[in-house]
């Protein structure tokens, strides 16, 4: 069953803080949460969090196409060992 | 970049696993294995492709189901040089994986494991840590020396 509209969207309090301390701050810092099912709101784009996944704190750097999501979404749990090919990364 | 895999028919032709990000982009090189041999591949369909060894600087078709089953789990490489070259602050996995990562001060911290992205921007593993790529943390990178400068971010607990 779907959450109700009325409700807002759930997030865990103290991220919030911890968000806008880290905001103004305009440090080069990673916050490291334990909470995988907060959601994603438009006050974090542009932050970096580590989101634990069990064993480690994975960096996730939040930008607008994740508002919406839960952070858990973009720190699996299970190791997945892929080939490089010809494969990319940008640097953000 | 790949690796041939069960042969298909009886005409030789071999399933081929692609790990480019455009599979079809494996018909584009000259492909070796590790043997040293030499190949041209052509897709015939989703998975499917015509192997040639080339021989002497001439294609030799891959004909019969026997000759396709003496490739199976064949490993194919493309040499570094012949991928095409990449945009700004964009980098081959092969290139990153492998280089050594320095502090500001020019200290060894370790090499770089892994390169994970998973749809959140890129990550480097680094010894037993991970670091987001961006320019704030890897603001230097040498390809030529096979370094790159790190500035490990602070980190703040939010319980």
């Amino acid at each position: 069953m779907t959450r109700s509209v009325w409700k807002g969207p759930f997030v865990d309090g103290y991220l919030l803080n911890k968000a806008e301390a880290a905001k103004a701050s305009s440090r080069n810092e990673i916050i490291r949460i334990w909470s995988r099912r907060s959601t994603i709101l438009p006050q974090f784009v542009g932050l970096t969090f580590g989101v634990y996944n069990g064993h480690k704190f994975l960096p996730v750097q939040v930008n607008e196409n994740m508002v919406g999501h839960k952070f858990g979404e973009f720190s699996p749990t299970r190791t997945f060992t892929g080939h490089s090919g010809d494969k990319k990364a940008k640097r953000g | 970049m790949g690796v041939i895999g069960r042969p298909h028919g009886v005409r030789g032709l071999l399933h081929v696993h692609s790990y480019a990000t455009d599979p079809t982009d494996l018909a584009r090189y000259e492909l070796s294995d590790e043997r040293g041999r030499r190949f041209a591949l052509r897709w015939r369909s989703e998975g499917v492709a015509e192997l040639a060894e080339i021989v002497a600087g001439k294609p030799v078709k891959i004909a019969d189901r026997t000759a396709a089953e003496a490739l199976v789990n064949v490993r194919l490489s493309v040499p570094r040089t012949a991928l095409p070259a990449t945009e700004d602050d964009e980098f081959y996995l092969a290139d990153l994986v492998g280089m050594q990562a320095c502090a500001p001060d020019g200290a060894v911290i370790g090499e770089v494991q892994a390169v994970h992205d998973y749809g959140a921007g890129a990550s480097l593993e680094i010894g037993r840590v991970l670091l987001p790529f961006t320019r704030a943390c890897v603001p230097e990178i040498d390809l030529a020396a096979g370094r790159m400068t790190v500035v490990a971010p602070a980190e703040v607990d939010a319980r």
